[in-house]
């Protein structure tokens, strides 16, 4: 049974019809990324896995069920940012223990039992420095890892995560990357990234899909991306090169592999 | 005991600051959370056309005109919101404007209560009656009770309406039954305030109480503290200064937020 199998979905927004019949199959275990331009439908798809999101055609099931509130308990979200307002002063700790019934009590009381839950089941995170502080407070890289300690704390079996490093500096970036892998080795949950950013796809998924109305193209990072595959998905010519990072101190490429580029060409 | 406050007006005037104060600065912690400031406005002004349709159809106390004319606007402007592409303040900006008009066109209409204005643009607790105050009492409890029954969700809620979704909350209630809960409020609370300053009640309580907290509990607790303070306050300080009560419940509120906004300067910049 498929993490996420989507048939046939279509999605009109007013005059467009956003979605023009997407199917997909994603695997349980596999860290995957949607990747596409700007009103490709990427947001518009992860809405209807969300169930946020009206179907004009075609089905959506996570973990073998209809989408629905029964489902989406076994699922875990991470927004692109809260759009908090500044005069909210909802703390980490009150935000965190609402995710879960056994720490979520009446007038945000706070016991020793309350911390421990937190934290043992989000560990790694670095919550701890965290938990005392307003929410709207936070960096772009930490308000990223208590969104991510939140989802964690649901058990999900599933991980959608829309641009999840968008307002995040470059350093921040990879750390969440290697974050979200290691989650992802260690509780072997399916992950779904939707992402601008190919150079991540290329280093962290196991397998890409290319959207753009439909879905253009997938597979393996290496085998979506190349020219054709990328022309179809973003309607541009897009040549991949690699970058050859100079470091100073030892001169060789940074650990991980050689990142990819893109080189737009008209 | 002070002379004054043995008059059953006064008594009055104290039981609705006391029943409104409270509530009001409690729906305002997430009113303000979440941008709605200029919606309690919107609601308060379409108070104007419940009194003008009120006064219009024989009724001496306009009460419950008021609050199904305020309803009215909420509800169209969550109608509005869902069905159509206009931003928020766009649309509150389209039915306070309205709302106005035709309150003020109706009231043209019998320029003998024209006199009556005042008393709900600037308000006048000292008049109420006791049924304004049983209306207000059972309203503020409700909303009160209502409001920390649901919390948590409505926390979420203003953290992130998807994530809420994803989370189990049923945020389409939670969104409608906030707005009943707010538009009850508000216009049980123009009596006492008028159209005109009411939202000062629902917003700086709020306002002053977050500069000096850190987590949504204290922020709570505090926001109810000064809600009740700056309502009974206003009301004691207006009787023996002879100034309108309304006005003065909200320079209370005022002062409150400028006392709060010292005290997080100075904790924030202590001298050496």
């Amino acid at each position: 049974m498929p993490a996420i199998d989507v048939r046939g979905v279509r999605v009109r927004l007013g005059d467009v019809e956003v979605l023009r019949g997407v199917s997909l199959r994603v695997p349980r275990g596999q860290m995957v990324a949607l990747i596409g331009p700007n009103g490709s439908g990427k947001t518009t798809l992860l809405r209807c896995l969300l169930g946020l999101q009206r179907l004009d055609a075609g089905e959506v099931r996570l973990l073998g069920e209809p989408v629905g509130p029964r489902v989406l308990r076994r699922i875990g979200y991470v927004p692109q940012r809260l759009p908090l307002e500044p005069s909210f002063a909802l703390s980490v700790r009150e935000f965190l223990a609402l995710r879960r019934p056994d720490t979520r009590r009446w007038f945000f009381q706070r016991t020793r039992a309350t911390d421990d839950v937190l934290l043992r089941h989000a560990p790694g995170l670095g919550l701890e420095t965290l938990l005392g502080r307003p929410l709207s407070g936070l960096s772009g890289g930490q308000l990223q890892r208590v969104l991510i300690a939140y989802s964690l704390l649901g058990e999900p079996e599933l991980l959608l995560l829309d641009e999840p490093t968008a307002g995040v500096d470059t350093p921040g970036e990879q750390d969440f990357y290697e974050l979200i892998a290691d989650v992802h080795a260690r509780l072997g949950i399916t992950v779904v990234l939707v992402s601008h950013d190919l150079g991540m796809v290329f280093r962290r998924a196991s397998w890409v899909y290319a959207l753009n109305g439909v879905i253009c193209c997938e597979g393996r990072p290496e085998e979506v991306m190349n020219a054709d595959s990328l022309k179809a998905a973003y309607g541009i010519h897009v040549t991949p090169y690699h970058h050859h990072h100079h470091h100073p101190a030892n001169g060789t490429a940074p650990e991980g592999g050689v990142p990819i580029a893109f080189h737009p060409r008209r | 005991m002070p002379e004054f406050l043995m008059e059953p007006f006064m008594q009055r005037a104290l039981w609705m600051a006391l029943a409104l104060g409270p509530a009001c600065g409690l729906l305002g912690v997430f009113v303000t959370a979440r941008r709605m400031s200029f919606f309690s406005d919107t609601v308060s002004h379409a108070a104007l056309t419940g009194v003008a349709a009120g006064f219009l159809a024989g009724f001496d106390n306009p009460t419950v005109p008021v609050l199904l004319f305020c309803l009215l606007v909420a509800m169209a402007m969550l109608w509005l919101r869902e069905r159509t592409r206009l931003l928020n303040d766009t649309i509150m900006a389209v039915l306070l404007s309205v709302s106005v008009a035709l309150g003020v066109i109706l009231l043209s209409l019998q320029r003998n209560r024209w006199a009556e204005l005042d008393k709900y643009l600037l308000g006048d607790v000292l008049s109420v009656g006791w049924s304004d105050v049983a209306w207000s009492t059972g309203a503020a409890v409700a909303v009160s009770a209502l409001v920390m029954a649901f919390l948590n969700p409505l926390a979420l809620l203003s953290a992130h309406e998807d994530l809420a979704h994803v989370s189990g909350a049923r945020v389409r209630l939670l969104n409608y039954g906030f707005v009943v809960l707010l538009t009850l409020a508000v216009s049980l609370s123009i009596r006492a305030l008028g159209i005109l300053l009411v939202t000062s009640m629902v917003v700086l309580p709020p306002a002053a109480a977050r500069v000096l907290v850190r987590s949504l509990r204290a922020h709570v607790l505090l926001t109810v503290v000064l809600g009740l303070v700056g309502a009974v306050g206003g009301v004691l300080l207006s009787y023996p200064l002879n100034l309108p009560t309304g006005p003065t419940v909200t320079m209370v509120f005022g002062c409150l937020f400028a006392v709060a906004l010292a005290v997080s300067r100075l904790r924030s910049h202590p001298r050496a």
